[in-house]
């Protein structure tokens, strides 16, 4: 499931304008610098729209983290490896 | 990053507007920003009070599409009142070319839409009164300090009423209500000039609150729009940006067969093809009426149609259900040659520019040809669905602009006459006995109350005989016509075949011994007569009046303005300096007296409501 991975790579590197190779396992929004608040509402709105999902409340500020987001869209029936 | 990557992104936005779409676009204009200093650049203040920073990656790829570099201000949350009551804020010290405004209601007036039942109806008012009071407020004080126009936006009505079905049973309640601060707001911004409302409430109830609100963001960041509808908010701003920097369109292209009409009449005949009351043919009739609206709007209407003349034109004259009919329609190219072709050609016969145009085709081959070959076009196509023609075509809003004037309703008109003064032309011999033929009649005057509105439109729209492209709003115009150190002239210019109404403006700005024409510009209908020779004979007489020794005469190049870079050389003017972009003329008054060409009649006219110079100033308007 490579391919959801490239996507969710591209989703956040798009959202916070930074390089799609430096995100990797340990980003998160303690590692990432332009992760802050606002851009927090911009990965949602992005992440739903490029896998056509709507988010469920704790899931919106669960995702703080690279593994958190897959875990949250692993729920969602997309698969990562 | 670099310009590749801003011009490839933006075209996957043109193609299909989706939030990831511009979230790109707005990186790349990001990481482009210091190579982009051929883009010009908008500097846009956004003031508010809920989290709007969703919308901004829209808003710069909106302000993208419209061929500027987006500069913005985001003021901080709900702090409007100190930005725009402090004269040394950072919003002025940005100093903008836009303002915005956005105040969500919820924020602004919590009880009016959660607890509406615990108001009498004295506080409804009163609380009404305090919106609009606070919303005058930032709007006059934002006036006192910036020339910039200001977007102010409206009130949705709730999703769910506190009173449900009985709300609406009425005028009390909650719906009422907010309808009344709508209609209120509106006349109370109405006396501040260049403020246009944004209609968040129509916007709404187009996108629906159940799909546009999101409970999810506004809980947890005060972000009222949900994802389905910052797209929609963010291009609701865009109208707004393509109507104030001059980038509407003015010219819809029709294809016929299948588009005007279901079937095709070279092989169905008239009687075979589809158009009337009934399935399908309602659809066409649906689309006609709306092409009929924007008619009446005042854009242009031309066919490009791969058909026999006769045929097409046979539809238009007789069929009994066909809405629009050959009067309806500036020009057309009904032929066999390909359609860029043929596009070029109505452009040229209208005297247009090519990036005015929008063209209608079901065909792809047709539509991907355009693309291809005319990318400035914009082009729609239509190839199934026929029921959805008619929203497909209001939803693009291409033509929409912020100035209804009584030019616009005669545009048709006036252009199908300058289609009949080229086959005068084209029937007479020299060109000077053609003009002298028209028994052309140029009235000049000052600007006044009743003419600045068109002034100001041509100064958003005039692209080809411009000399400077300074694009001046409504209340920059007002605020010149008052000052006692600049005249700004106008031109309107009568023909034995029509009336052409105003076509032409000149701002003079004097200082000392010199007079400076900041701006000169000819509608393109107009272009080639002779008018502009009068009009700048008497800008000059006039400056000699007013004891000028030197005008001074500028161009600045643009990609359109060309046919202007030597308009000064040929007016006598001598050139002073140039560099690329630019050219400086002057030219000496002393002891002459000008004149404008002998076939042209001038006859002055004295303003009928002088807009008062700094004397007497209107003290409600600052």
């Amino acid at each position: 499931m490579q391919v959801n991975e490239g996507k969710l790579k591209q989703v956040l590197a798009n959202v916070f304008g930074i390089d799609v190779s430096t995100i990797d396992e340990t980003s998160s929004v303690d590692t990432v610098e332009e992760w802050d608040s606002l851009k927090h509402l911009n990965l949602v709105l992005a992440l739903e729209e490029q896998f056509n999902i709507t988010l469920n409340e704790e899931q919106t500020v669960q995702i703080l983290s690279y593994p958190l987001i897959k875990v949250v869209l692993e729920e969602h029936g997309i698969a990562f490896s | 990053m670099n310009q590749q990557d801003l011009t490839t992104a933006l075209n996957h936005l043109v193609d299909e507007s989706t939030y990831n779409n511009y979230v790109t676009v707005a990186n790349a204009l990001d990481h482009f920003r210091s190579e982009a200093r051929h883009m010009p650049l908008l500097r846009v203040a956004i003031l508010r009070n809920f989290t709007l920073e969703p919308m901004i990656p829209v808003i710069k790829g909106e302000i993208a599409l419209a061929g500027f570099y987006p500069e913005i201000y985001l003021g901080d949350y709900d702090t409007i009142a100190q930005d725009v009551l402090e004269p040394h804020s950072g919003l002025y010290k940005f100093q903008p070319d836009l303002v915005i405004l956005a105040q969500w209601i919820d924020a602004l007036c919590p009880v009016l839409t959660t607890r509406f039942l615990s108001l009498s109806p004295q506080q409804v008012n009163s609380e009404i009164e305090g919106i609009l009071t606070t919303v005058s407020e930032f709007i006059w004080a934002l006036r006192r300090h910036t020339n910039a126009p200001i977007l102010v936006n409206n009130f949705p009505l709730p999703s769910y009423l506190t009173l449900g079905i009985l709300d609406a049973q009425s005028e009390s309640y909650q719906t009422h209500t907010i309808l009344r601060l709508n209609l209120e707001l509106l006349r109370r911004l109405h006396e501040i000039r260049d403020v246009s409302i944004v209609d968040y409430m129509s916007l709404m109830a187009r996108i629906g609150s159940e799909q546009g609100l999101d409970e999810r963001y506004w809980q947890i960041g005060r972000s009222p729009i949900g994802r389905n509808a910052l797209v929609g908010f963010g291009k609701e701003y865009g109208k707004f940006f393509r109507a104030l920097l001059g980038k509407a369109r003015k010219c819809l292209v029709m294809d016929c067969d299948n588009i005007l009409w279901g079937g095709i009449v070279g092989e169905d005949g008239m009687e075979g093809i589809q158009v009337g009351t009934i399935y399908p043919g309602s659809c066409y009739q649906s689309l006609q009426r709306e092409i009929l609206n924007l008619h009446d709007r005042g854009v242009i209407l031309a066919l490009c149609s791969k058909n026999n003349e006769s045929d097409v034109l046979e539809v238009l004259r007789s069929h009994p259900h066909m809405l629009l009919h050959e009067e309806h329609f500036s020009t057309w190219q009904i032929n066999w040659d390909d359609k860029a072709t043929n596009l070029i050609r109505i452009a040229q016969e209208l005297n247009i520019g090519l990036d005015s145009l929008v063209f209608v085709d079901d065909s792809q081959f047709e539509c991907d040809l355009v693309r291809e070959r005319l990318p400035q076009i914009a082009v729609l196509q239509f190839s199934s669905e026929p029921s959805t023609f008619r929203d497909r075509l209001s939803a693009q809003a291409y033509f929409d602009t912020l100035v209804f004037s009584a030019e616009d309703r005669k545009r048709n008109r006036m252009y199908r006459d300058q289609v009949k003064r080229k086959l005068l032309y084209e029937s007479v011999g020299s060109l000077e006995e053609y003009l002298a033929k028209l028994e052309m009649i140029a009235e000049i005057g000052l600007a006044d109350s009743m003419t600045v509105p068109r002034i100001s439109q041509l100064i958003q729209k005039t692209n080809q005989f411009n000399l400077t492209t300074r694009r001046y709003s409504e209340g920059e115009i007002r605020a010149f016509a008052e000052s006692p150190d600049v005249d700004i002239f106008y031109v309107k210019l009568r023909d034995r075949i029509s009336e052409m109404g105003l076509i032409g403006v000149a701002i003079t700005k004097y200082s000392g011994e010199y007079a400076e024409i900041d701006t000169f510009l000819l509608s393109c209908r107009a272009i080639g007569r002779g008018v502009e020779e009068a009009l700048m004979a008497h800008v000059l007489n006039s400056a000699r009046i007013r004891g000028s020794r030197v005008v001074v005469g500028r161009y600045f190049k643009t990609k359109k303005n060309v046919q202007v870079v030597d308009f000064y050389g040929h007016q006598g003017f001598r050139l002073v300096s140039e560099d690329t972009n630019s050219r400086d003329w002057e030219l000496s008054l002393e002891g002459r007296i000008f004149s404008g060409p002998s076939w042209i009649k001038i006859k002055l006219i004295e303003p009928e409501e002088q807009i008062c110079k700094s004397t007497r100033v209107n003290s409600n308007r600052y």
